[in-house]
C-alpha cells in the first residue's frame, strides 16, 4: 500500500472509464451537481477526450479524411485510437502506428476474401502523410539542426504525393488511380520537397542512405 | 510571506503563439508584451514553426505553457520529458515553465485531457513532493494553472482554491490564475467565483489567463474558441485589483481570428489591469 493509494485507485477507474465507457453509474467516486448527473458530468470528458484526438488524426491527415469523409476516417481513427491510446506527450506523433494497424487490421484480410485495392490507397495515403509530418518537423539544413536534409523514401500503390498536394492546395480530388511510384520527400527552405523517382534513382537513394525510419513502422 | 510574482517580471500583455499567427508576427512585430508557446508543439520540432520561434525568442520574451507534465498523476514523472522541457525552455530563454493542477494519464498512458484531481491531502502531499523535483530539474519556477473543471470527487476534503494556496505556499511554486476558468468551474460546480479569487495568495500569482468559452447550458466547457465573456471580464477585473497585475495572456487555439483582433482585445485587458512598470518586450 503506497501513500497515494486513493489516489491511484481513483485515477485508474477514471481512466478506464475515459477510454472505454461502461454503463456504470459513477456516482461512487463523482458527485452530481444541481443541473448535471454524475454519469452527465463524466461524460463531459469521455466525450472531449474523443473529439479532441479525433480533430488532431484530421490535422495529421487531411487528405485522408478527404478520401474517405469524416464518418468513416473518424472511425477507422477510433479503432486505431482504442487499439493503441497515446503514450507520448507529444501529439504530433498520435498516428504513428495508424498504418500499420490499418495494414493489420484491414477489412479484406478474411481468408478468402478479395484484396480491395481502396485500403492499399488508404494505408499508402496514411504513410505519406506520416511521411510529410517528419519531414516538416525533422533537424534540417536550413538552421544547421543537421548536416543534411532530411529524407523519406516511398514506395506506393497510386501517385497519393499528388492528391494530398491537391488536398493541401483547398482541392477536391479524384481519388488517384493505381499504379506503383517511388517518391523521395525532403525539404527545402523548411518547405517539404516530393519527388517521383525512377526505380533506378530509388534504388541508388535507398543504397546511399538507408531509409530513414518512417513513424508509421513503430506504432 | 514571499515577493510578489515570485520575484518574477510583470511581462506585460500577451498572446498565445499559434502556427497560423506566425507569418503575422514576423511581418509586423505587433505591440505585444511576451509570447506564450504550448510547449508539447515544439519539444520536437525542428522545422520552420522552430525556427520562427527562435526568431520571435530574440525579440519578445516567451514563457512556456505545458499540457502534459501531469504533475497529479501518480504515476512517476517523465524525466526524459522534463529534460526536453528544459532544453526548451534554456534556448528561447523562458523566466518560467507553466502547466495545469491535474493529471493526463496513469499506467504509461497519456489521454491528453487535463483531468481534474480529488482535493485531498493526500493528493496535496503528492502534487507538492512531485512539484519541487520539477522545479530543481527545470531550474526556474513551475507556474500551475487552475484548470477548467466538469466532475468533482466525492473524495475531496478541501475546496480547490485552498487546494491551490496551499500547494503554491508549502511547493514554493507559482500560480497561474485561469480566470475563464475560474468562472468556467464556478458555474459547473456551484460556487462563488469571487470568494475563490479573494481566498487565493495573490502574491503567488505570477500570470492570468483570459480565454473564451461554449455555454451549453447545463454547463460550460472551456473552448477556448471565441472571445473573452463579460463576466470573465468583470472577474478578471478584481483579480487585477488584487494582485496588483500580473502578465496576462489571452488564449484562442479555435476559430482563430485575424491577429489584430487579438490585439484590440488585449487591450481590453490592459483597460482593467493596473499598467505594468517597465515593458517585457526586449530592447
Amino acid at each position: 500500500m503506497t501513500d497515494t493509494a486513493s489516489l491511484d485507485a481513483v485515477q485508474r477507474w477514471m481512466q478506464s472509464v475515459i477510454l472505454r465507457p461502461t454503463g456504470e453509474d459513477p456516482g461512487h467516486t463523482i458527485t452530481a451537481s444541481s443541473r448535471q448527473s454524475a454519469r452527465e458530468r463524466l461524460m463531459v470528458h469521455q466525450q472531449g477526450y474523443r473529439l479532441r484526438l479525433l480533430e488532431c488524426m484530421r490535422s495529421l491527415h487531411p487528405g485522408s479524411a478527404q478520401l474517405l469523409g469524416r464518418e468513416i476516417f473518424d472511425g477507422f481513427a477510433l479503432d486505431y485510437l482504442d487499439a493503441h491510446p497515446s503514450r507520448s506527450p507529444v501529439l504530433a506523433g498520435l498516428s504513428a502506428g495508424f498504418a500499420g494497424h490499418l495494414a493489420r487490421t484491414r477489412p479484406d484480410a478474411a481468408p478468402g476474401a478479395e484484396r480491395e485495392g481502396w485500403i492499399d490507397l488508404l494505408i499508402d495515403l496514411i504513410r505519406c502523410e506520416r511521411a510529410f509530418t517528419d519531414v516538416l518537423d525533422a533537424p534540417g539544413t536550413e538552421d544547421g539542426t543537421s548536416p543534411v536534409p532530411p529524407l523519406r523514401l516511398l514506395r506506393v500503390c497510386a501517385p497519393v504525393h499528388a492528391y494530398l498536394a491537391a488536398v493541401h492546395r483547398g482541392e477536391d480530388p479524384e481519388p488517384p488511380p493505381p499504379r506503383p511510384v517511388r517518391l523521395a520527400l525532403t525539404r527545402r527552405n523548411f518547405t517539404v520537397v516530393t519527388r517521383e523517382l525512377s526505380p533506378a534513382a530509388y534504388e541508388r537513394l535507398c543504397a546511399a542512405s538507408p531509409p530513414a525510419p518512417i513513424s508509421e513502422e513503430s506504432p | 510571506m514571499s515577493e510578489p510574482r515570485l520575484g518574477m517580471p510583470h511581462l506585460g500583455f500577451g498572446v498565445g503563439l499559434r502556427t497560423p499567427h506566425l507569418a503575422y508576427i514576423r511581418r509586423h512585430l505587433p505591440p505585444v508584451g511576451f509570447f506564450e508557446i504550448i510547449s508539447e508543439n515544439f519539444l520536437d520540432a525542428r522545422g520552420g514553426r522552430r525556427h520562427a520561434l527562435t526568431e520571435i525568442a530574440e525579440r519578445y520574451p516567451v514563457v512556456l505553457h505545458g499540457v502534459s507534465l501531469s504533475v497529479g498523476s501518480t504515476d512517476p514523472l517523465d524525466l526524459g520529458y522534463l529534460r526536453r522541457l528544459k532544453r526548451l525552455a534554456d534556448e528561447v530563454r523562458a523566466p518560467w515553465v507553466s502547466d495545469h493542477v491535474c493529471w493526463t494519464g496513469v499506467l504509461g498512458l497519456n489521454t491528453h485531457d487535463l483531468l481534474p484531481l480529488p482535493f485531498t491531502e493526500e493528493t496535496l502531499a503528492h502534487v507538492v513532493r512531485r512539484v519541487r523535483v520539477v522545479q530543481d530539474v527545470l531550474e526556474r519556477p513551475l507556474v500551475l494553472e487552475n484548470p477548467s473543471s466538469y466532475v468533482e470527487f466525492r473524495a475531496s476534503t478541501l475546496t480547490e482554491w485552498e487546494f491551490l494556496g496551499r500547494m503554491a505556499e508549502e511547493a514554493d511554486c507559482g500560480l497561474l490564475l485561469d480566470v475563464n476558468n475560474v468562472h468556467v468551474s464556478a458555474f459547473n460546480h456551484d460556487f462563488d467565483p469571487v470568494r475563490y479569487l479573494r481566498e487565493l495568495p495573490h502574491e503567488r500569482v505570477v500570470q492570468m489567463h483570459l480565454a473564451g468559452h461554449t455555454h451549453y447550458g447545463t454547463h460550460i466547457v472551456d473552448t477556448h474558441d471565441a472571445p473573452v465573456a463579460e463576466p470573465v471580464w468583470e472577474l478578471y477585473r478584481l483579480a487585477a485589483e488584487l494582485t496588483g497585475g500580473v502578465s496576462t495572456l489571452l488564449e484562442r487555439d479555435d476559430k482563430l481570428p485575424p491577429f489584430p483582433e487579438l490585439l484590440a482585445e488585449l487591450d481590453r485587458a490592459r483597460e482593467r489591469s493596473p499598467a505594468p512598470v517597465g515593458s517585457g518586450a526586449h530592447d
